[in-house]
């Protein structure tokens, strides 16, 4: 096991050494202890303050989220719901906090209404021709929430536009650029850089359920719009250092 | 007893350690794992800033002293 120093006992032995070194040349008057003293409070200050966050590797994270995602698609699979992930709008949903998708049994089965899914709120709530589930984005959409202090339920999409660029780059240091296209009911984002970029090697990515960004993503876009998502599309480029993902605005009933 | 330092040498005590962060906030490998002290990028490289500003500033002083004394 790899020890740590604690940056606050380093910090604190910096800044005392470096008070102790600035008294001593102020009351002899010496330029070198008062040049060593500043340095020392200076680079005491600068580890307090740079040393605040805690990290994981960023294959853990992609390691992590993939047997998730595998263990989901496996179950879907089995259960052989084979109907496309729609996420669902607060209207849908008996607490509004929280984000769920649909998954449709096929392709023509029919869509729940706002009615059946409140009625039947639970975790996963098994149906013949539709079943509920928790996104793999929803406790990272609740992050970007808490993050930008911001309920997504209470603003618009160019409010989000202007929030989620903010959000992922500065905030969450998630991607490096993040671009928004919105034409009519299709929303194109672009992320250059992402923490993500790896996950998508080998991903399964069952029903269109998404990434757990792009899930997160959706899950904001459908408190935001009031209205229904899908993910049409969320892959990265060859390279893997842009990853483009398209939604689909979709009216509900 | 007074402080043995004037606006020049802290002028240079910035220097050096303004470089010293932005070498160290562009060299700074995310991924390496192998570290005791976790560092936020974004905050150093914040802080490299600031403090290249600051020298800055004592070299915009040091301009206008030197201008206005003429």
């Amino acid at each position: 096991m790899v020890s740590t120093i604690s940056p606050r006992l380093v910090s604190a032995a910096l800044l005392s050494v470096g008070s102790l070194a600035l008294a001593v040349s102020i009351i002899y008057t010496a330029q070198i202890p008062a040049l060593i003293g500043l340095g020392l409070i200076f680079w005491g200050i600068i580890v307090q303050y740079v040393t605040t966050e805690d990290y994981v590797k960023k294959p853990l994270l992609n390691a992590t989220s993939q047997s998730s995602l595998q263990i989901l698609a496996e179950t879907l699979k089995k259960l052989d719901y084979s109907g496309k992930a729609v996420y669902l709008s607060p209207k849908y949903l008996a607490n509004a906090e929280d984000s769920r998708l649909c998954i449709t049994k096929d392709e023509k089965s029919r869509f729940p209404t706002p009615e059946q899914t409140i009625r039947e709120n639970k975790p996963l709530a098994d149906y013949p021709e539709w079943l509920l589930l928790a996104p793999p984005g929803n406790e990272l959409m609740k992050l970007f929430e808490r993050t930008a202090n911001t309920n997504f339920a209470k603003i618009d999409l160019p409010d989000l536009e202007s929030v989620l660029p903010k959000l992922l780059v500065d905030d969450l240091e998630i991607a490096e650029e993040v671009k928004i296209n919105k034409t009519d009911s299709k929303i194109r984002i672009e992320l250059l850089n992402t923490n993500y970029d790896d996950f998508y090697r080998g991903a399964v990515l069952p029903n269109s359920i998404g990434s757990p960004i792009a899930s997160a993503i959706a899950c904001a876009l459908a408190k935001v719009t009031g209205k229904l998502i899908v993910i049409s599309k969320d892959q990265t480029t060859e390279n893997q250092k842009m990853l483009i993902i398209e939604y689909q605005i979709v009216q509900g009933s | 007893m007074s402080f043995p330092l004037g606006i020049w040498d802290l002028s240079l005590l910035l220097a050096i350690n303004a470089i010293a962060l932005l070498i160290t906030s562009e060299m700074l490998s995310p991924s390496y794992g192998r570290i005791n002290i976790l560092i936020s990028r974004r905050r150093l490289r914040n802080a490299a800033l600031t403090t290249s500003a600051l020298f800055l500033a004592t070299v915009a002083v040091r301009i206008v002293g030197i201008i206005l004394g003429t």
